[in-house]
């Protein structure tokens, strides 16, 4: 039921209230990380002026401050190093149990990479646990485009799930 | 010549679950502050500096300064401004409103810090929280919300350093052991080690008292120079004597130290504001640290110099933290005990050790004379750090 002056009410999107990233190009610099996630790869900036490795992607190289930069990939599989399992008071938008890990990517700067855990029912997840990226769509974005209407930009974002034994 | 920075006054509201608005909970603080210094008036103040990061989210208002001068009775001239910086904010706004008072570029300067969080509908709180952090990167993940960040944090200096359950629930009781006989504290209920350590848990190895509460309320105290301090009171006079703030990443990946226990960012910020204040930590009598989680506590006690690295649990577990131990530390309560109205804390923490190094706290440290404050702020992000003293830096 639609409830005047409440648009979160009249089946309009609010970004503002988003818990994704603007990951369209109109909106983020980054859209390539997302486009490349689509793909089913994890990747990150390397500068190629000196060659920093920015984690997360950058536009511009927080060393050098070149824009000369290229995206590389990371690994897509890590080891759990210590993780936490939130049963109750789980923010909107996530499902108990709620996991998060430190996981180990195995290169720099990605050897601390905090991550959901996904797919993993409560108690199981160990430490040492091997993870792999799992990437999965989330609401699309609709963006106005004034006179030519409004476009459903699509989204996807990732976590880690356990690798089957 | 220039000029010293003194803390005059300082109150605030009772903190907890509040039956008010946003601005209500500013204006009783301001009044608790002006009651601790009947000489000094709204119209005396020309500068305001309002700490507050959740008034956007959370009370749908920003372009918070103007707001709280209009209602809490001060017409700034010098400067009127907001600074969000999450947990530390009231820390910030002291140090800012100590840059200016030392500059001459203003006088007498309110800091006044508050949040409302508790909304009609409570599921609005968990999931503004997810704005505290990188929303991009960390947000996402749904890590805004700070007991699973910090459990991860008490696992690793378990996993290191063999910190016992034992030792965080000694914190807890401590903190609300102080808060008993604080009437404006969220929690005023005596803790028994047996009740923290058979609490619910939360996220483990994190239990219910481990964990501050959500918390409306607000804080103001008044920086100015001693000079003009003294045509408004007799009290001995509390001087800011050093500074640091410290931050080395956000997004959580790029956590500074070798592991979540290891709080780089804290060491740094605690040698240069030893530094600049001309004191070590065994020089800090009375201490208030953001014991925002018991975890918290029991690293920062290593990272600020009070013990080695990975003895803080037995630090805090054999009463140090205590009257008569090595550093009282947390004498009104805390963050567990108090509450934690992120943009207000700073300003409680520095209104304690002023009431501390005047001979009229609660719970009064002996012959204290240097005292401490700190704050993080996000996921362990910014490190914030304060010290007074009964003398200026000569
Ligand atoms: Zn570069």
């Amino acid at each position: 039921m639609a409830v005047l002056g409440i648009p979160i009410l009249e089946d309009l999107y609010p970004s503002t209230m988003d818990m994704w990233p603007l990951e369209a190009k109109e909106f983020n610099r980054n859209w390539m990380f997302y486009e490349n996630l689509k793909q089913g790869r994890l990747t990150t900036t390397k500068c190629k002026d000196c060659g920093l490795v920015s984690y997360p992607p950058r536009v511009i190289c927080p060393e050098c401050y070149s824009e000369n930069l290229e995206y590389i990939d990371l690994p897509k599989k890590g080891k759990v190093i210590v993780f936490s399992e939130e049963v109750k008071g789980v923010p909107l938008g996530f499902q108990s149990p709620l996991i998060h890990a430190v996981i180990d990517l195995g290169v720099d700067p990605a050897r601390r990479v905090l991550s959901r855990i996904t797919n993993c029912a409560a108690g199981t997840l160990q430490r040492g646990d091997e993870v792999q990226l799992a990437v999965f769509p989330v609401p699309a974005l609709p963006i106005d485009k004034g006179k030519l209407g409004t476009i459903m930009s699509e989204r996807v974002f990732f976590a880690f799930e356990p690798v089957k034994k | 010549m220039a000029r010293n920075a003194v803390i005059l006054a300082g109150g605030q509201c009772k903190w907890g679950v509040r039956e008010a608005h946003l601005v209500d909970l500013f204006q009783e603080a301001a009044k608790a502050c002006f009651d601790d210094i009947p000489t000094l008036k709204p119209k005396d103040v020309d500068g305001l500096i309002v700490a507050s990061s959740y008034a956007g989210r959370c009370s749908f208002q920003v372009n918070t300064a103007p707001v709280i001068a209009e209602r809490v009775g001060v017409k700034p001239t010098s400067i009127c401004t907001r600074c969000d910086t999450l947990c530390a904010g009231g820390s910030t706004g002291i140090i800012l409103a100590m840059g200016l008072v030392q500059a001459g570029a203003a006088d007498i300067v309110m800091v006044a810090g508050g949040e409302k969080l508790y909304t009609p509908q409570k599921w609005e709180v968990f999931y503004s929280e997810l704005a505290s952090v990188d929303h991009d990167w960390d947000g996402v993940h749904g890590m805004g919300l700070p007991p699973p960040f910090f459990a991860l944090t008490a696992q690793e200096h378990m996993m290191h350093y063999g910190t016992t359950k034992e030792q965080l629930a000694a914190v807890s009781v401590a903190n609300y052991n102080y808060a008993t006989t604080n009437p404006v504290a969220q929690m005023q209920k005596a803790l028994t080690l047996e009740e923290a350590m058979n609490a619910p848990v939360v996220v483990p190895p994190l239990t219910l008292y481990d964990c501050c509460p959500i918390t409306d309320g607000a804080a103001v105290c008044i920086i100015t120079t001693d000079e003009i301090a003294r045509k408004f009171t007799d009290r001995p006079l509390v001087y800011i004597r050093g500074t640091a703030q410290v931050c080395l990443n956000s997004v959580s990946a790029n956590f500074p130290g070798v592991h979540l226990a290891d709080w780089k960012h804290t060491r740094i910020a605690a040698e240069k504001a030893y530094t600049r204040a001309k004191v070590s930590a065994s020089d800090i009598k009375v201490a208030q640290t953001h014991d925002c989680f018991s975890i918290s506590e029991v690293i920062e006690v290593e990272d600020l110099g009070f013990c080695k690295k990975g003895e803080g649990g037995e630090f805090c577990g054999s009463k140090q933290i205590e009257i008569g131990g090595k550093v009282p530390i947390n004498t009104d309560g805390g963050l567990l005990a108090c509450g934690h109205p992120f943009g207000a804390t700073g300003i409680r923490q520095g209104t304690e050790i002023m009431k501390q190094l005047q001979g009229r706290a609660r719970h009064q440290v002996k012959d204290a004379d240097i005292g401490l404050t700190h704050n993080l702020s996000g996921a362990n992000a910014e490190h914030t750090i304060l010290i007074y003293g009964k003398e200026p830096v000569k």
